[in-house]
């Protein structure tokens, strides 16, 4: 009797952990996204048109594009390279190498953006520097970049570590010894090996590059059709009560997220099984 | 030939090789056996060019080759886990090192796959070619690994721990099959490994490593019957230490003197050791050691006898022909060594 009330209570407490699980997704994430749209297309179809080909928005779609497109290739060979000296060799302040890593991830991308801001600033400690040879960094495309690549650079690095970590030196060891050059031996053997892992993480990079707010919203200096991303246009659309539009440019960012999601979901599947089938 | 002189090898603070000689004959079998912790394998990829040698020359053929990188030496070799590329068929493992030459050297991509399934056919696996490695039992692998280091047509060929991660039965199986395959393709061939048996059994000559250094170079024979140390002594087969004391050519163990002479031994602290199947029973008599028997079981054709002696407090084990009824446990039981090798002990050691 104790059994089956015991069991019946299992039962419920897992029909109440689901619903509450799916309550909370609902609540927080479909409704959202499901609102962005609504928003959008209040309008009708042409509304929410025009309001993605209007000359500003195409530029901020433009940039946000072109920072993607360096970033995103920065942090893989960066995330490379960082990810292969501390999985296959020894070195002093390896360790050290590890935490700085992370630190984008501890420190706020506000503060990240304010860094170069310092830096590069015109009262900054390079700013009479740059002036002086006409470069413009803040407020300008590179400082977008910049802030994008500091606040997106663990994603490759973290991904990569621990599979390289477990992977050991022993393939490409048994490659060298087989003749192979070293750019063969990463060619043919490392990056095969890591392929999922690298995969999975540009995706994550490429998602925080698109969508980085706080980091490019100081360095930026919200010049219309100049130095506004995605997320900056959308906040500048809807301060000025332009709902639709604002929500047009904000469903291609929802849009990327969703992509990004069934592509790391395939990515994720796949990865698993190349893991199983590895592990005997 | 490949000599090696004085190679010494740091790792931080831990002396992993210390002054190491040696010399491999062209078409040897050689075994480098030792405890973990003993530098056999870092002696192997000082060897393959893995791994360089702090001090020290390494020669293939009076060349000398210490700076060349693992790619430049010709040599095959062989990784404890295999290091198979996973995501790569059988065959392409196996034609990889004909892959990668520059293109005025390799082959045509139908050229390779020949020769692949030529060597796949040598190691047992023909028409595995399209599989891939985890499609493949751990002997399958070793075999695959070992095609894939003789694709390059290396003379030397080096074995970490060949047989460490297969079973028992399929072990032995290999063993045999490499050492046929040594012979067939005229190799000179050097592996690392942690088990007596394996080195007894298969090679021409054990080298017995222990703490950085080479205890003893020999054949399976010397290494065995004539130890040069204690330790090689009890890490090679299974051995009996008594503590003994020798006066005058005469050993005794306590004040009981054993019929083992002790001719070349100077007076002083000295150790014991012989060989579970070096013993007769002789009663008690003088010369004689006493043991009381704990145990008895059947090993083979022989009686294996546990039991203490007095004095000591290690078990000794002794082989007694099956042929013959078994010892009653909680008897005396008299011990004739037959062969026995003694060991000058220095004050430190005892």
């Amino acid at each position: 009797m104790n059994d089956i009330l015991a069991l019946f209570r299992t039962v419920r407490a897992r029909h109440f952990l689901i619903a509450a699980a799916l309550a909370f997704i609902a609540l927080f994430l479909v409704l959202p996204l499901v609102a962005v749209f609504t928003e959008a297309l209040s309008k009708g179809f042409a509304a929410y048109g025009s309001a993605l080909i209007e000359p500003d928005a195409l530029a901020a779609v433009k940039l946000t594009l072109l920072v993607a497109a360096i970033s995103v290739p920065v942090n893989i060979v960066f995330g490379i390279c960082a990810a292969w000296a501390v999985a296959k060799f020894d070195f002093p302040g390896k360790s050290l190498l590890v935490t700085f890593i992370d630190l984008p991830f501890s420190v706020s991308p506000v503060v990240a953006g304010l860094i170069y801001v310092l830096l590069f600033g015109a009262q900054g400690w390079l700013g009479p520097w740059l002036q002086d040879r006409d470069i413009q960094i803040i407020f300008a495309v590179p400082g977008i970049v910049l802030a994008t690549v500091f606040v997106t650079f663990p994603f490759v690095a973290r991904e990569l570590i621990p599979l390289m970590n477990e992977q050991g030196r022993d393939d490409e060891e048994a490659a060298l010894s087989l003749g192979a050059s070293g750019f063969q031996t990463f060619l043919r053997v490392t990056l095969p090996n890591i392929r999922w892992g690298l995969l999975y993480g540009v995706l994550l990079c490429n998602a925080r590059a698109m969508g980085e707010f706080g980091a490019v919203s100081v360095v930026s200096g919200h010049l219309r059709g100049l130095t506004n991303t995605m997320p900056l246009h959308v906040e500048i659309l809807y301060n000025e009560y332009n709902f639709v539009a604002a929500f047009a440019v904000a469903s291609l960012l929802a849009l990327l997220a969703l992509v990004t999601l069934i592509l790391k979901s395939i990515v994720e599947w796949r990865f698993d099984y190349h893991r199983r089938s590895v592990a005997h | 030939m490949i000599r090696l002189e004085n190679i010494s090898k740091r790792f931080g603070g831990y002396q992993a090789l210390h002054d190491i000689d040696l010399d491999v004959r062209d078409g040897e079998f050689l075994a480098l056996l030792g405890p973990s912790g003993s530098g056999k394998t870092t002696l192997l990829r000082i060897i393959a060019g893995l791994a360089f040698p702090d001090k020290g020359t390494v020669r293939f053929n009076a060349e000398d080759v210490t700076n060349l990188k693992v790619a430049d030496r010709k040599v095959g070799f062989v990784f404890q886990h295999y290091a198979l590329f996973k995501h790569m068929t059988v065959a392409d493992n196996v034609g990889f090192g004909l892959s990668v030459r520059s293109r005025r050297e390799r082959p045509a991509k139908e050229a390779i796959r020949a020769r692949a399934e030529e060597l796949l056919e040598l190691v047992q696996l023909k028409g595995l070619g399209n599989r891939y490695p985890a499609q493949l039992s751990g002997g399958q692998r070793q075999r695959v690994a070992l095609a894939r280091a003789l694709a390059v047509e290396p003379q030397l060929l080096l074995l970490d721990e060949p047989f460490g991660a297969l079973d028992a039965q399929v072990r032995k199986e290999l063993r045999r099959w490499l050492r046929q395959l040594h012979g067939q393709m005229g190799l000179t061939s050097i592996f690392v490994t942690h088990d007596q048996e394996e080195a007894l059994e298969l090679a021409d000559r054990v080298v017995v490593m222990d703490h950085g250094v080479i205890e003893q170079v020999g054949t399976p024979e010397d290494v065995y019957m004539a130890p040069h140390s204690p330790f090689v002594s009890n890490f090679v087969g299974e051995t009996n230490s008594l503590p003994v004391s020798v006066r005058g050519g005469q050993t005794q163990f306590f004040d009981r003197v054993i019929d083992v002479p002790a001719n070349t031994i100077p007076d002083g602290a000295a150790r014991l050791d012989f060989r579970p199947h070096d013993v007769t029973v002789c009663d008690e008599r003088p010369g004689c050691l006493p043991l009381l028997v704990t145990g008895v079981y059947r090993r083979g054709g022989e009686w294996r006898v546990e039991g203490e002696v007095t004095g000591i407090d290690r078990i000794i084990e002794v082989d007694l022909d099956a042929g013959q009824a078994p010892p009653e446990i909680g008897k005396r039981l008299g011990i004739k060594v037959k062969h026995a090798k003694l060991f000058q002990l220095s004050e430190a050691r005892q």
